[in-house]
């Protein structure tokens, strides 16, 4: 029997079940009711059929496709990527990470450590250069020839550039691999750098989030495991899957916002009567991500539900835009009183030095009027 | 190029605070046009306000502001030209009468009479005023009054117009409490008001007096702008009431001559400040208040409706709006109608601020005349009464023009007729 | 640039520059006229200053721009009084009560209050950008107008309609994504900020001193204003 994603999972206990259930969400979750052109995706002509629903497609084109080797490498993070991903409740999830996928390498989840798991993930390169997916988590600081992060005696940077060599494509997960995250936030100490912008020979798909919505970085690489290509991308790198959309958007809350009704602090009767939380800073409306419809622990709740404003972490240098409860429309920063102080004061230093000379210009023309 | 140079000096030296303030503060939203009765009348849009004024805001701009030092250096900034200036002058000196009717309407309440008188101060300066208004200045300053009242014609005048109506006419009396200064538009054309006038002060039992000195209120250099040419005239007025000792200077019925001495006088001659000075509007009001003079109810009713022409320099910028309407309400009850608008929102006639001096004038003098004739006929009014003898010849002169059979009256004069002996 | 960095430099540095600029240029602008020397008014006042002070404004301010039709020129360019007042009034509901405007004034003063329905200040915007056209097109037509406009006022218009326009856009996500029109939004209102000390749009600072004199002087006069 050949090893394919189908088999396996059923070697490691998985049902034909909650595979079934696995294939459904990601299909809804990636935006499927029926699967795009399917052509280029190499899978056998019978499921080349627009008319399957995109559940049945999803299924049979994981159970058929061969098993996609990854490595995960950490980098300035928490990984609380990892976690979101690890801890999912979603057990199919968690099964399609850790066994659908041959994760060949990733420091936390290794039995092994040390030289053992370097050895291990230099093999695996070789074995599957061209052909495995990198994720990166975390960001590559580059400030004191990268002394911050510093992992077997090797930097961040290197390690990258030398795993990234022989990716077939990487995939930059939550913020700080994104677009540096908190590590970039000002002053930026170590001079942290997402990885795209680094890598720039690699296709590299950003799925920025603090942490990233397990389901966005699972869809993802489903998707490069189903189609052998990635998913459609926006500006900045994202899934447009999953970044297609603001948080706004989709709001729960988008009436009140509509209507006008705002709670304005954290106790109030707005914020009791869920009322929307734009004026305590939600960054929704500029925020793209998928929070609002996915959301979390299986769709239970996502952050504005529980009556926090969105902080924008899907989006670049969202640690320094104007505060978390600061409203979203207010200028990034507020000038000091001693700037509009030395404005009004230049001002009118010069103002009154103006009117002198035109006075002098007066007095020469006659009594002053 | 002198005379541009001496019309920039000029602007500069008028721009203080007060012009400065209110040129920075347009919009150029053009409203002010829709006031303009030589605008509304014409269609000329070079009559807007804002238009009439722009060689002082040029001149402001250019040598006062950044933007305009800007604007030279890049070249889109124009020097003002001889050409420009006797392009402005008619402008200012045809087709403005200073009424101050678009300071009302501006949004921003720029007080655009100020800065027109600003423009014809430097206008002045330059030399750019029209000839015949010239030649009356001229006049005044040579023979004390523009209309040729020498010394000796007033003399002669009050003199027959003490005969004719057999009113006492008090001369040159040392410590009288008021000193009557009448224009020559009256002593020569409206002889009827003096004799008027001096009826209802003797009726009251007033202790005053004309001055040999200062025998003539008409400022014509008020009309041209000129600083010097103003001041010499008030100088002479007050002079004479130096002389004499009096407490209060009567302006009589001539709107501008009151703007002048009124409004502007103690700001250029301290002096002014040591009197009391008063439109005979005010003094009629006074002395009817008071019950010093009586006049019958009902005096003037009967005789077709009789309407109120607010002028700009005695209602509207003068603040004597009440006291016209308290007597005629007492003359008229019944025929006594309001024209609309009315009151500090009237329409001017078109023939003050010198305007109606300047023969090359006449054609937008007549099209303004127009627009009172229209609101004359809408309340059907058969006599005009005003307080002001320019308008009263703005007036007569239309009515003669156009034919009209309206009555023009002077107010003064309705009051002495309708005393109660 | 991408439409981040972009939004991000003009609701940052950008903002802060012209923000600063403004204040500096209106600062020069005031100073310049108030420190220019006022003579004295050595007149004798008939009425009282003040009190025609107070009844200026409150015409100006309460009364006139809700009834303009009272003003006895208004059916001469009735075009002008409507697009004028409804573009301000526009103006003051958008910039005022629009919650996220409300919301950078209470970043920039601490300063906060209630602000109305979105439909409602929607509508008012829409109002607002109609005067403007109008308003536009009345400068064309109007002879009085055509005269007196050089290229001054028609850049006035367009920093002022770019906002205008740039934020309907934004709120109904017109043609552009939302942070592309908001960052066109923002970057249009940083040019006006810096457009407004260097054209006659700070009529707002110089309408205290005409309305001012106005009050005084007709109020020193006796006449009701």
């Amino acid at each position: 029997m050949p090893e394919n994603n189908g088999n396996n999972m059923q070697g490691k206990g998985v049902s034909r079940r909650d595979f079934l259930k696995l294939s459904g969400l990601l299909a809804t979750a990636m935006g499927f009711t029926a699967l795009p052109p399917l052509e280029e995706s190499g899978l056998p002509a019978q499921l080349n059929q627009v008319a399957q629903p995109a559940e049945v497609l999803m299924t049979r084109a994981l159970e058929t496709k061969q098993r996609l080797p990854v490595i995960w490498l950490n980098f300035q993070d928490c990984t609380g990527c990892t976690e979101a991903i690890s801890r999912s409740v979603s057990p199919s999830l968690t099964n399609l990470v850790l066994n659908t996928l041959t994760i060949e390498y990733h420091e936390t989840l290794s039995a092994a450590s040390g030289f053992q798991v370097e050895e291990a993930k230099k093999q695996a390169m070789e074995k599957y250069a061209g052909q495995y997916i990198l994720v990166v988590e975390g960001s590559i600081p580059l400030a004191n020839d990268g002394a911050y992060c510093v992992i077997g005696g090797r930097t961040a940077l290197d390690i990258l550039k030398e795993t990234a060599a022989g990716a077939a494509a990487i995939i930059a997960v939550g913020s700080c691999a994104s677009f540096g995250g908190l590590p970039k936030a000002d002053p930026n100490p170590t001079d942290a750098k997402g990885v795209w912008e680094l890598i720039t020979d690699k296709p590299v798909v950003n799925i920025p989030g603090c942490p990233a919505i397990p389901e966005a970085t699972a869809g993802t690489i489903a998707h490069f495991a189903i189609f052998g290509a990635l998913p459609e991308l926006d500006g900045l790198h994202r899934p447009k899957t999953f970044y297609g959309k603001t948080v706004h958007d989709r709001c729960q809350r988008r009436a009140f916002y509509e209507a006008g009704k705002f709670a304005l602090s954290f106790d109030d009767e707005g914020a009791k009567q869920g009322w929307c939380l734009y004026k305590l800073g939600c960054k929704g409306p500029t925020t793209y991500s998928a929070c609002a419809t996915i959301k979390w622990d299986q769709g239970l709740s996502f952050p504005i539900q529980s009556g926090h404003p969105c902080l924008g972490c899907t989006e670049p240098n969202f640690w320094d835009g104007g505060g978390f409860y600061q409203g979203q429309s207010a200028p990034l920063e507020r000038p000091a009183a001693t700037a509009v102080g030395a404005a009004l004061g230049a001002g009118a230093v010069l103002g009154i030095g103006t009117a002198l000379v035109n006075q002098a210009k007066k007095k020469a023309k006659g009594e002053a009027k | 190029m002198t005379a541009v140079k001496h019309a920039y000096d000029t602007f500069i030296h008028e721009t203080g605070g007060w012009v400065a303030s209110q040129l920075e503060a347009c919009t150029r939203c053009g409203m002010c046009a829709e006031a303009c009765h030589f605008y509304q009348a014409t269609g000329n849009p070079e009559y807007a306000p804002v238009w009439k004024v722009e060689l002082l805001r040029r001149a402001y701009e250019q040598r006062f502001t950044l933007v305009g030092g800007f604007k030279k250096m890049i070249g889109i900034e124009k020097e003002i030209t001889d050409e420009d200036l006797s392009h402005w002058s008619e402008l200012n000196y045809h087709a403005c009468t200073v009424c101050n009717k678009c300071s009302m309407v501006c949004p921003m309440g720029i007080d655009l009479g100020s800065l027109l008188h600003g423009v014809r101060a430097g206008l002045a300066a330059a030399d750019a005023v029209p000839a015949d208004l010239m030649a009356a200045v001229n006049k005044q300053v040579k023979e004390g009054s523009p209309l040729g009242m020498t010394d000796s014609v007033w003399d002669q005048r009050l003199e027959w117009v003490a005969d004719e109506w057999e009113v006492d006419i008090p001369r040159d009396v040392k410590g009288a409490d008021t000193m009557v200064v009448f224009s020559s538009i009256e002593v020569m054309k409206f002889p009827t008001n003096v004799a008027a006038i001096a009826k209802v002060l003797n009726k009251a039992g007033e202790k005053w007096t004309v001055s040999s000195k200062a025998r003539e209120i008409v400022n014509f250099g008020f009309y041209q702008g000129s600083e010097e040419n103003t001041k010499l005239f008030l100088t002479r007025v007050l002079e004479g009431a130096k002389e004499l000792g009096v407490k209060r200077i009567v302006v009589t019925e001539c709107g501008h001559a009151y703007d002048a001495l009124r409004w502007h006088g103690a700001n250029w001659l301290p002096e002014a400040n040591d009197f009391e000075i008063i439109h005979i509007t005010g003094v009629l009001g006074e002395l009817i208040g008071s019950g010093r003079i009586k006049i019958k109810p009902g005096a003037f009713d009967g005789n077709g409706t009789i309407t109120f022409h607010d002028a700009c320099k005695i209602q509207r910028k003068g603040g004597h709006i009440q006291e016209p309407r308290d007597i005629l309400n007492v003359l008229a009850p019944n025929s006594f109608k309001e024209m609309t608008p009315n009151r500090e929102e009237s329409v001017c006639c078109g023939g003050g601020g010198g305007v109606i001096a300047v023969k090359a004038a006449d054609e937008p003098r007549y099209a303004a005349f127009q627009l009172k004739i229209d609101q004359v006929n809408t309340v059907g009014a058969k006599t005009v009464a005003m307080t002001c003898s320019n308008c009263r010849l703005q007036f007569t002169d239309g009515v003669d023009h156009f034919k009209l059979d309206w009555k023009v009256a002077g107010l003064a004069q309705m009051v002495a007729d309708a005393l109660v002996e | 640039m991408n439409p981040q960095a972009m939004l991000e430099f003009a609701r940052g540095p950008f903002f802060y520059a012209a923000l600063l600029f403004m204040i500096f240029g209106l600062a020069y602008r005031v100073f310049t006229v108030v420190a220019l020397g006022w003579s004295k008014d050595r007149v004798p006042n008939k009425g009282s200053k003040a009190s025609g002070v107070v009844k200026t404004y409150l015409k100006a301010l309460l009364i006139w721009p809700f009834i303009p039709w009272v003003k006895n020129t208004f059916d001469r360019n009735p075009l002008i009084y409507i697009g004028g007042g409804l573009f301000h009034l526009s103006l003051f509901v958008v910039v005022i009560l629009g919650t996220p405007h409300m919301l950078v004034w209470k970043s920039l003063s601490g300063l906060s209050w209630a602000t109305l329905p979105l439909p409602i200040v929607d509508w008012t915007a829409a109002v607002g950008i109609i005067a403007m056209i109008m308003l536009l097109i009345n400068r064309r037509i109007n002879p009085v107008l055509r005269l007196i406009s050089g290229p001054a006022e028609y850049l006035s218009w367009l920093f002022v309609f770019l906002p205008m326009v740039t934020g309907y856009m934004m709120t109904h996500h017109l043609w552009l994504p939302y942070e592309n029109l908001y960052a066109l939004h923002m970057l249009s209102v940083d040019v006006m900020m810096i457009w407004i000390p260097l054209s006659r749009i700070s009529h707002f600072v110089f309408y205290f001193f005409a309305r001012t004199i106005h009050g005084a002087e007709f109020g020193k006069r006796g006449v009701a204003v």
